[in-house]
Parts: structure tokens; C-alpha cells; sequence
């Protein structure tokens, strides 16, 4: 399957070439244009129970699309917020993901969702992380640019923040500072990563821009 | 004229120079910046009787477009300068349209154009209201520069034969492409599940511009994090 990746870090679009009968997934509402006579299907991923847990945990659709092609077309995908498709390709290993991350991978990775943790459901940030594994490409985005960090040892980051990371890296969530820290701060809870890894970071968040707009919204 | 795009990429903003007797007509508000010699008329300005006048105004807040344009001139002898941005983050393209084929162009798209175009609504009709898509496209007929800006980075593409687009992703078209609204998926069912639902499909030889992004999905991953509106 061949793919290109334009438009980043601002704006990235991901363009896939399909053969004929090759097939690939995205998340939901993610094309943006298609030759004609592309088939697509919804798919619910490892099956109903699992389906509707990412359901239930984070209000991500139930389904997935699956997108083939009788005789070989071509797809573009675009995250629904401005940002960066990064792509990575899984050689029998996996790869993690937060909730929104997820765009579109080949048949041969499986996902699996992982609950973040009761803390991280009820801050209603990084409530379920994705877990991709087995072989094949992965395509995610970020909000806005993303930033490659090699953690060895430790490190501490805000929640909203936190886009991919190696399997090598675990993690707890933890607050930040006291209870008024966390209301005046508005770090509210973070990710402590420890272990040996690469993690994608983004620099902004949907939250941190609807606060921003948030005054200015008309009563 | 002279047309010049600024700050390619995500911010980008068109910068005209003109000379005196020429004429642009932009969407109200795009204006940013221009020299002290420019006069700016905002009105329901249209070059012929049939694009001006109260009703096309109303036809074209309802392509989305704000009801008034903006027509700049040069007051004086010398040549003058203005500065249009877009609401929207994105790129701004210039295109080149030589009569050979008039072009639609989606309401939020429509940035400005030379004197030489004439502008008006296109009603794509009931049906687009009851898939709740709203469109409404601008029809540019003539000959001279249309400037259009999009949400994202904007994509050129020789459709020749056949293309599906998600309608949010259109800015403009030429209108030698037949456009229907289709499904997304084979069926209603699917299209529903991947979330797609309706399409545009368009058939034909002709050249589409698309913005990557789509305003409404973004609105949407935003809207619900803001308060409620009382």
C-alpha cells in the first residue's frame, strides 16, 4: 500500500493508493476525498464488547471504516483538527496511542483499548489509551506540531499532552502539587513516564484553546 | 493588478496592488490594511443588475457568504494597495480564470476577485437542506483573478473522469464538472457507522480545488468544550 503524508506539521493529510483488494482502516468521518467507487464499510474493531467499551469509556464511534477498492483508487484522510499525521511502521511490536491520536492503520495491526486509569476517566483527559500492535502502518495525529522526546529515566508530562510512546515507557498518573495546585494551576493531573523510550508530545491542546475562547463566547 | 500571496502556509493573506480605474471586490471584513488612497465601498455590489439588489444580498448570506462585499478603488493617480485576510486559518490560491469556463466556489471560500468576474448564488436546492449539508455555491463567471482561502492546505486536482469528496472539503470548482449528492458508503447503513454519511460526487473534466481540513469538524471537536450559549 503506498501513502504519502502532505500539509505538516500544520496542516497534515494522509493520501492512501490502494490496490485492487488491498484494504485499510481510519477512524470514522476522517476522508476528505475519494475516487469513486471506493467501498466503505463500518467495522467495529476486536469485535462488539470491545467496541462498545472505546464507546462507552470515550465516546469514540463504535465503528471503524474500512475502505477497499475493486480495481485500485485512491483515499485522503484528514484528522478533524489541525495538526501533524505522523506515521509509523509496526514490525511484530506495538505502539500506544492516547484516545484521539488514532487515524488509520493496515489489516495487520490489531487495536486494543486500554483504560487509563480511573483518575485519568475522571479528568476526563487520556481516559483510554489504544494500544496498536502486530505488523503493518500506523498513521496518527497530533493537535498542532508534535514534539519526538527520547525519555531515559523519567519524565513528567501534563495529560493533554501526551500524543504516542514506545511500549518501553510506563506510566502512573499522578496529580500535580496539592489539590490547589491542581484548580489554580490548571495542570490538573499528569502522565510520570518512567522506563526507556520514545515519546510524541504536542505542544497544544483542544481544552487549552476552548478555555481560551471560552470568555468570549456570547451569553 | 497585482496579486501577491503572503505568509504561505497556515496564515496566509493576499496583498493587491491597483491601479488607478481598477477594481476589486472582496467579502466584507477581509479587508486588514491598505494605503490612504484607497476608497472601500461596502455594499450589495455586483457587476451587472442581475448579482445586486436586496435579494441576491439575501441569497448570498445564505451561501454563508457575509451580505455585503467590499469593492476597492484608487481615489488618486497613483496606484494603491490593500491587504485582505481570511477568518480561517489556512492558504489563500489564486485562480487564473480565463472565461473558457465559469467555477463555483463554496461561501466560506470566496475571498475576492477581480472587477472582471461576476458574481452570484447557485442554490443547490432542497435537497441539500434535508441532508443538513448547506449548499450554497458562488458562481464566478468572466474573466479575471478569483482569490479563495481554505481551511488547511489547499489541494489542486485535474478531475478527469470521477472524484467523491466530503462536501466540507470543497472550496472551488470549475463548472464544467457535474456535482450530485451521493452516499458515502454503498449503503445508508455503512454510511452512518463510518460516520461519512453524504458526499459529493462529481463527474467529468475539470480542475477542483480542496481544502484538507474541514471547518464544521473542527467546530464540532471544539463547540462541545465551550459553554453552553444561553
Amino acid at each position: 500500500m503506498e501513502y504519502s503524508i502532505e500539509g505538516n506539521p500544520d496542516y497534515g493529510q494522509l493520501t492512501v493508493q490502494l490496490t485492487e483488494g488491498e484494504k485499510f482502516f481510519a477512524e470514522g468521518g476522517a476522508m476528505a476525498w475519494m475516487s469513486n467507487e471506493v467501498e466503505l464499510k463500518g467495522r467495529m474493531l476486536g469485535g462488539f464488547f470491545k467496541a462498545l467499551w472505546r464507546k462507552m469509556v470515550a465516546g469514540e464511534s463504535l465503528f471503524v471504516s474500512e475502505y477497499q477498492h475493486p480495481s485500485g483508487g485512491s483515499v485522503t484522510l484528514t484528522p478533524s483538527v489541525p495538526g501533524t499525521v505522523l506515521q509509523r511502521t509496526l514490525n511484530d511490536e506495538s505502539f500506544i496511542l492516547t484516545a484521539g491520536s488514532f487515524m488509520a492503520c493496515t489489516p495487520g495491526i490489531k487495536l486494543k483499548t486500554r483504560f487509563g486509569g480511573w483518575k485519568a476517566f475522571f479528568s476526563r483527559e487520556g481516559a483510554f489509551v489504544i494500544e496498536c500492535s502486530g505488523t503493518g502502518e500506523l498513521f496518527y495525529n497530533s493537535f498542532g506540531a508534535v514534539l519526538e522526546k527520547d525519555v531515559d529515566g523519567s519524565l513528567t508530562v501534563d495529560n493533554g499532552h501526551v500524543v504516542a510512546w514506545e511500549p518501553g515507557l510506563d506510566y502512573k498518573i499522578k496529580k500535580m502539587g496539592s489539590l490547589k495546585t491542581t484548580l489554580f494551576s490548571g495542570e490538573g493531573l499528569v502522565m510520570e513516564f518512567s522506563g526507556s523510550g520514545k515519546i510524541y508530545l504536542q505542544t497544544r491542546t483542544l481544552n487549552g484553546l476552548s478555555k481560551w475562547l471560552t470568555p468570549f463566547s456570547t451569553p | 493588478m497585482e496579486i501577491q500571496i503572503l505568509g504561505a502556509g497556515a496564515f496566509s493573506s493576499a496583498l493587491v496592488k491597483l491601479k488607478p480605474g481598477e477594481q476589486l471586490v472582496s467579502e466584507a471584513g477581509a479587508f486588514f490594511r491598505g494605503s490612504s488612497n484607497v476608497d472601500i465601498d461596502v455594499s450589495t455590489y455586483a457587476k451587472s443588475k442581475k448579482s445586486g439588489g436586496l435579494s441576491a444580498g439575501l441569497k448570498r448570506a445564505l451561501a454563508q457568504e457575509s451580505f455585503f462585499l467590499s469593492k476597492y478603488t484608487c481615489n488618486d493617480a497613483n496606484d494603491g494597495e490593500v491587504g485582505l485576510a481570511p477568518k480561517m486559518q489556512g492558504e489563500i490560491a489564486v485562480i487564473d480564470c480565463d472565461g473558457s469556463s465559469g467555477w463555483l466556489c463554496t461561501g466560506g471560500s470566496y475571498l475576492a476577485s477581480t472587477s472582471g468576474l461576476e458574481i452570484d448564488t447557485q442554490f443547490q436546492g432542497l435537497k441539500g437542506f434535508l441532508t443538513g449539508e448547506s449548499l450554497s455555491f458562488i458562481s464566478v463567471t468572466g474573466q479575471g483573478q478569483l482569490l479563495v482561502n481554505a481551511f488547511g492546505h489547499i489541494n489542486q486536482i485535474e478531475v478527469d473522469g470521477a472524484l467523491t469528496v466530503d462536501t466540507g472539503h470543497v472550496v472551488a470548482f470549475q463548472d464544467t464538472l457535474d456535482y450530485k449528492l451521493g452516499k458515502a458508503a454503498s449503503s445508508w447503513l455503512h454510511s452512518f457507522l463510518t460516520s461519512e454519511r453524504v458526499v459529493l460526487k462529481f463527474k467529468g473534466t475539470g480542475k477542483i480545488y480542496l481544502q484538507g481540513y474541514n471547518p464544521d469538524e473542527f467546530g464540532h471537536s471544539l463547540g462541545p468544550l465551550l459553554p453552553y450559549r444561553k
